[in-house]
């Protein structure tokens, strides 16, 4: 499991930029899936059908699609200005060594002088060490993306750190889903959606859900715990098990759904919590939306330190997520 | 049926955002004999519809949103407190030693917002708390509390519903279950062979937090719509054009973001009719269900109208019944009207 | 009257076309369109559909809005001065002083944004910009009575504005509504193009004439649930800061460069195929273009690619110097850039991109 995460954690996929991870993906999922195809915005849709007469259709979804910086603009003196894809967080990402997409590695920093809490993309800038616009520009042009460095590490037996986990740790759920049921007889359609642009606004998942008219579905996304020192009160702690979504500031789940995982983790014994999530949102919303609309669910992996190089999540709660959707398909 | 009656019993009802299928079965109880159909659509809309017998009819589709602003229990403290969320805006200055009701796993249990007292305030105690700092007392100990509710279980304001001056009511969630109330008394009073098409009035959920219409209107694909929902009643301190006025009738919005031409037919059926309006500006958002009607599918011609209420999110807003009457009135103008319907009930533009 | 290049765009910016009262510049437009397109239609939103059908029926997008920043009434004082909001983004700095029109179907009147004159200000409020709330429009009028004979509340607004070329070889252009005007004005020029040189189009191709784009809630997002293309090409304008003293990374791009190609703005990030195909094309077609150098702004396609199952989008803008306000400024050579950039597209997209 873990190396299956470390493995998809790896690939560079800022939104709009995600074939890479798409393409790995897609090859990773493949022997437990009937058909997969990438569509017109880059979303990676696989199918694996049911064996029931009429088979609902049940959308699983992570996205692929990890925060970064876009070149907007190469100085005379080789520096080059970017602008934030995604909800960055500046004083997490200063002085951070970053790469791009073609390989290029540099280190984001601000204007010297600029006192941390005014950090923003017109004060930063980053430096790969050409001395000037011409060096700089036989690596790097306008367009190219930026991330600050994919690592993931083990901190003992259960915890790992390091990014992206936002959102391939979701990726990683729904692909190790795939390969539990690939063998068993499951009854309804079942659309393993890999999406694109969550970070932006949700805007991928949309058009996969549109296409695909599920008639449930369950999201798989990193929320915020507040287990930390001087976090806000929030219920969900770290190794408290699958976090089994009420509301976030985008969606309200479907009440059904939440007391069907409530109900699956007490009989099954596997362990949950509850999350109500004062902030953020997540692609169930636009699945939620979408078209006609459909019965959305999500689990989510308590982690901490979201958006920063530090992610934390644990390879148990990891595990209680994979099970406990595995019997919600099941069922 | 009795308007008012309708009113009260609709408002009472618990729908808070995510719940709004709790007291259903009474809701169908209310009106469900006046209709051809009630269904829940895919996202739990409630939908009742009234067919008027003609083929290839033109559907009509009323939106009045069935959610209610009101709380979730984010956490379970020691000695009986609760911490809650909001679900749609609050203002935290109503909130202190208010009436609330927890609507636990299988009873109702009665609990009292928490006021701090003087001594114990933070700060020149002039701020408003936030809302993850309130309390609600229950006088229960924690081990009764989790065996009766879990983080999730929906607060709501306790329904208290009193008449004052000049056939005004005050009590809670008529925001915009009031309109709901008149969508339907307003269908369910006119005889079919009157309806100028097929009416789905549309109960839709979540309007004060996520907003459910858009695939409800995607699924039901009318032919064209009217939102209903409440409007900024005009009271001291406020601007006279970003508000209207108690008991001068349903305002009508005049909006970039609205259908022109169906809201100019429906300002002409008004004035046609006798039906006391008054106009209502919002020009680039109408802060309703509107726009997101308006933007389904290809486009479905709505017009945006106003029931006036004062003390809106609060669990003492204010309505006047007479407006009501002319709300309902207005509605049953817009359903038998068969020149919208020749103007909109065909559809299926070729390009 | 058939009308064409400088003649054509002057005709059509000023025409009156505030957000959600777009019929007059749609009906100039129709008419300008004369029979040069195998069906022309307009939907119940104002939307105009223009095809030219091509060899095969795979869809193309087209799409400019038609609709120009502008004013709506909100209220009528006792003493007849009019109350206004702005629909769509307006700097408050640009509107104190302006002339404007305000009218509806029926009716048309002059009138000028005014509020308290520096006299009547308070010492400290003399250096701050008076919010639009406390600005309204004077149109002559000696009462209430009199002023409402010719505005209801509700009516619209626009600058009024004359239409300049000036400069270097008179060839920049200064007005109202250039955005997106501009990108209508091209659209009609590509069609004419196409017809006069006999070409079939590759694809089945809908130039879209699209209606509320300035309040975010596009026209252009039930165009395309309509059309269902699998491409769209989005012309706009996109405001610039090329002037003096501007630090070179926050110019966005230059005025003479040629159609501004965006790599993302804040509602869409671009197809990266369809935006290298593009720029492609002008390189091999010797039409300048350029690479938007900066991320702002946000047009129809945000809308347009999270339509149906998702529509790949480029969008070309007109680079135009103080965007939304009376005195927009932009180049003629541009234009013909983007018309030109268009006109080579059209003929050479392939299905694959």
């Amino acid at each position: 499991m873990y190396n299956t995460l470390k493995q998809i954690t790896l690939v560079h996929g800022v939104s709009g930029h995600e074939h890479r991870v798409a393409n790995t993906l897609k090859e990773m999922i493949a022997p437990y899936c009937d058909e997969s195809y990438i569509d017109a915005l880059g979303n990676l849709i696989a199918v694996k059908r049911g064996n029931g007469e009429n088979p609902k259709k049940v959308l699983l979804c992570g996205h692929m699609d990890e925060i970064g910086f876009i070149v907007n603009f190469v100085e005379d003196s080789g520096f080059i200005r970017v602008a934030p894809i995604g909800g960055i967080n500046w004083v997490a990402c200063a002085f951070g060594e970053v790469v791009s997409d073609h390989g290029v590695h540099g280190v984001l920093v601000p204007n010297s002088g600029t006192k941390a809490s005014d950090f923003a993309p017109d004060l930063m800038y980053i430096d790969i060490g050409a001395d000037s616009k011409k060096a700089a520009e036989r690596k790097v042009k306008i367009g190219d993306t930026f991330v600050l460095k994919s690592n993931l590490s083990k901190l003992n037996s259960t915890r790992v750190v390091g990014r992206p986990l936002d959102d391939r740790a979701g990726c990683g759920i729904v692909l190790e889903i795939a390969k539990r049921i690939a063998a068993e007889p499951v009854a309804d359609d079942v659309y393993y959606v890999f999406s694109v642009q969550e970070e932006v606004g949700c805007r991928g998942s949309k058009t996969a859900a549109f296409a695909i008219e599920a008639d449930v579905s369950l999201t798989f996304d990193v929320t915020g715990t507040g287990d930390t020192a001087g976090s806000k009160p929030m219920a969900v702690k770290l190794g408290g098990g699958a976090a089994i979504k009420i509301k976030d500031m985008s969606v309200i789940c479907d009440s059904e759904i939440v007391d069907k995982l409530a109900r699956l983790s007490k009989e099954k014994g596997i362990k949950s919590q509850l999350e109500i999530l004062a902030y953020g949102g997540t692609d169930t919303s636009s699945i939620q939306m979408t078209g006609s609309g459909c019965r959305a669910g999500a689990i989510s992996i308590p982690s901490r330190y979201i958006h920063s190089g530090v992610e934390m999540i644990d390879m148990n709660d990891y595990k209680d997520c994979i099970d406990l959707a595995v019997e919600f398909i099941k069922e | 049926m009795e308007l008012k009656k309708l009113i009260v019993d609709l408002s009472s009802l618990m729908s808070i955002g995510g719940f709004e299928r709790f007291e259903r079965e009474k809701l169908i109880n209310l009106v469900g004999e006046h209709f051809d159909d009630a269904y829940l659509d895919k996202v739990g809309n409630q939908i009742f519809v009234k067919k008027c017998g003609k083929e290839n009819a033109p559907r009509i589709m009323l939106d009045a949103h069935m959610d209610e602003i009101g709380m979730y229990v984010t956490e379970i403290l020691d000695g009986g407190f609760l911490r809650v969320t909001n679900i749609g805006g609050i203002d935290t200055g109503i909130m202190q030693a208010s009436d609330v009701i927890i609507y636990g796993n299988s009873e109702r249990l009665f609990g009292v917002v928490a006021s701090t007292p003087p001594h114990l305030a933070s700060g020149s105690g002039k701020d408003l708390p936030k809302m993850d700092e309130l309390l609600i007392d229950t006088c229960l100990t924690k081990e009764e509390l989790e065996s009766k509710i879990r983080i999730g279980t929906p607060v709501g304001f306790a329904p208290k519903y009193t008449e004052i001056l000049n056939n005004k009511i005050m009590g809670k969630s008529f925001d915009d279950k009031a309109c709901a109330a008149c969508a339907l008394y307003a269908t369910a009073n006119t005889p079919r062979e009157e309806l100028a098409g097929d009416v789905y009035v549309m109960l839709s959920c979540c309007e004060e937090v996520t907003g459910m219409v858009a695939p409800g209107a995607y699924a039901l694909n009318p032919n064209y719509a009217m939102s209903i929902d409440v409007n900024l009643g005009r009271v001291p301190g406020t601007i006279k054009e970003e508000t209207v006025e108690l008991g001068k009738g349903p305002s009508i919005t005049i909006s970039a973001v609205t259908d022109r031409k169906l809201t100019k037919m429906l300002f002409d059926i008004a004035k046609e009719k006798e039906i006391p309006h008054q106009a209502s500006v919002s020009p680039t958002h109408t802060g309703t269900n509107a726009v997101s009607i308006q933007l389904s599918r290809e486009g479905i011609p709505t017009v945006d109208v106003g029931l006036p209420l004062a003390s809106m999110h609060t669990y003492n807003e204010i309505i006047s019944l007479d407006d009501t009457k002319t709300l309902s009135d207005l509605i049953v103008a817009f359903i038998t009207d068969e020149k919208i319907a020749a103007e909109y009930g065909k559809g299926g533009l070729e390009i | 009257m058939r009308l064409c290049g400088r003649e054509l765009l002057e005709y059509l910016c000023q025409k009156f076309g505030p957000t959600g009262f777009e019929d007059e510049v749609a009906d100039a437009i129709i008419e300008q369109l004369g029979n040069d397109c195998d069906k022309v239609v307009k939907d119940s939103f104002g939307n105009v559909y223009a095809l030219v059908k091509g060899e095969s029926d795979d869809r193309v997008m087209i799409s400019s809005h038609m609709d120009e920043v502008g004013f709506m009434i909100t209220d009528i004082d006792s003493d007849g001065y009019i109350k206004f909001s702005n629909l769509g983004g307006i700097d408050p700095k640009v509107l104190y002083g302006k002339q404007v029109i305000i009218g509806n179907e029926k009716t048309r009147i002059n009138g000028v944004i005014a509020a308290k004159a520096i006299h009547h200000k308070r010492r400290e409020d003399r250096f701050t910009v008076t919010p639009i709330k406390e600005m309204y429009i004077d149109i002559g009028a000696k009462d209430a009575d009199e002023a409402k004979e010719y505005v209801n509340i509700g009516d619209f607004g626009v600058f009024n504005s004359d239409f300049v070329f000036f400069g270097t070889d008179n060839k920049y252009a200064k007005g109202k509504a250039i955005d997106d005007r501009a990108g209508c004005c091209a659209m009609i020029e590509v069609i004419r193009k196409i017809r006069e040189n006999n070409i079939t189009l590759p694809f089945n191709t809908y130039f879209c004439f699209t209606v509320r784009e300035e309040v975010g809630l596009s026209g252009a997002r039930v165009a395309a649930e309509r059309v269902k293309p699998s491409r769209a090409i989005i012309l706009e304008t996109t405001a610039i800061g090329d002037i003096a003293g501007a630090p070179a990374h926050k110019r966005v791009a230059d005025v003479g460069n040629g159609g501004v190609i965006s790599l993302m703005d804040r509602s869409t990030i671009y197809n990266s195929e369809f935006v290298n195909f593009t720029l492609e094309t002008a390189k091999n077609n010797d039409v300048k273009a350029q690479v938007k150098r900066y991320v702002s702004g946000g047009n129809d396609a945000g809308h347009i690619h999270k339509s149906g199952k998702g529509v790949k989008c480029v969008a070309i803008s007109m680079g135009t110097r103080y965007l939304h306000s009376p005195a927009c400024v932009a180049s003629m050579e541009d234009y013909e850039s983007i018309r030109e950039l268009v006109f080579a597209m059209l003929q050479n997209m392939k299905a694959e991109v």
